[in-house]
């Protein structure tokens, strides 16, 4: 597990059966995202989003176990079809309101779509770059990652 | 907030002295005034920073009254990592239920065209 979060960056790859601009569809149209956001045994009725780069969106996942979850963000790049780069906040929870950056690029090929999600906690360059400094051990980095996204926790088992 | 360990865990964590200060340990032992060294802060800010990571079980502090060596206690930041899967699982999750939508998208798509809003 530490190999594949060695930059304190969480990663995740998947390839879809489908274009690129159905998979980008996903995530652009609150519709969409309310059939998928949350793992099983989680549904998500409420989502708002201002899909342009500075809007916002809203959501809330809910499950039996663990009533509602609310989270959101602000748009910071899209390229349609391509790439999105939005802010992720869960709003409540042990780091409820730290802000994370998740990166979804999207490869079309042969009709199926490779995405790359890629999350990292917002505030890490500028605690890179802080005069604290040296903190280079993959291991420390982790743990303050896990910090940064306490309140997952509460959402799964 | 509660005082369970990983609360405790993750408070010690929310600051970048204390980090600083594990990543030093990460590459060995070392005593209050090492650990100082680099800060602008009083050995008593140190001690107190320390007294927070200890009771968070990331450190263990060496019993020889005179120098207190501490070292880094694996044990807490080993539940963090158990307890990272779990966000990587939020998302997996998700994305599992993408492909299921998407595969729904596309039977439906046969009958109603190519459109796939609903």
């Amino acid at each position: 597990m530490a190999a594949r979060l060695a930059d304190d960056e969480l990663l995740i790859t998947r390839t879809f059966d489908a274009p690129a601009s159905t998979v980008f569809a996903l995530w652009s149209d609150a519709e969409h995202m309310k059939h998928w956001m949350g793992p099983e045994g989680f549904t998500c009725p409420d989502v708002e989003m201002d899909f342009r780069v500075g809007g916002a969106y809203r959501a809330m996942i809910e499950s039996e176990e663990y009533g509602e979850s609310w989270f959101g963000g602000v748009y910071r790049e899209i390229v349609r079809d391509r790439r999105l780069v939005f802010t992720f906040a869960w709003d409540s929870g042990p780091s409820g309101g730290v802000e994370t950056v998740v990166t979804i690029t999207l490869e079309e090929r042969h009709g199926k779509t490779t995405q790359t999600f890629h999350q990292k906690p917002f505030r890490n360059a500028e605690r890179r770059d802080s005069h604290v400094g040296g903190w280079t051990s993959a291991f420390v980095k982790l743990a303050a990652y896990a910090a940064q996204i306490a309140n997952v926790k509460e959402y799964t088992s | 907030m509660s005082r369970d360990p990983l609360s405790l865990t993750l408070s010690a964590l929310a600051d970048p002295t204390r980090r600083a200060i594990l990543a030093r340990l990460a590459t060995g032992e070392a005593t209050v005034n090492e650990l100082a060294e680099p800060f602008a802060i009083s050995l008593p800010a140190v001690s107190r920073h320390l007294k927070v990571l200890e009771s968070a079980g990331l450190i263990a502090r060496g019993r020889e009254a005179q120098w207190r060596p501490c070292t880094l206690q694996t044990q807490g930041l080993k539940s963090l990592d158990d307890w990272l899967e779990p966000y990587r699982r939020f998302w997996s999750g998700s994305f599992d239920r993408m492909e299921a939508y998407i595969a729904e998208l596309k039977k439906k798509g046969k009958h109603d065209g190519r459109k796939t809003r609903r």
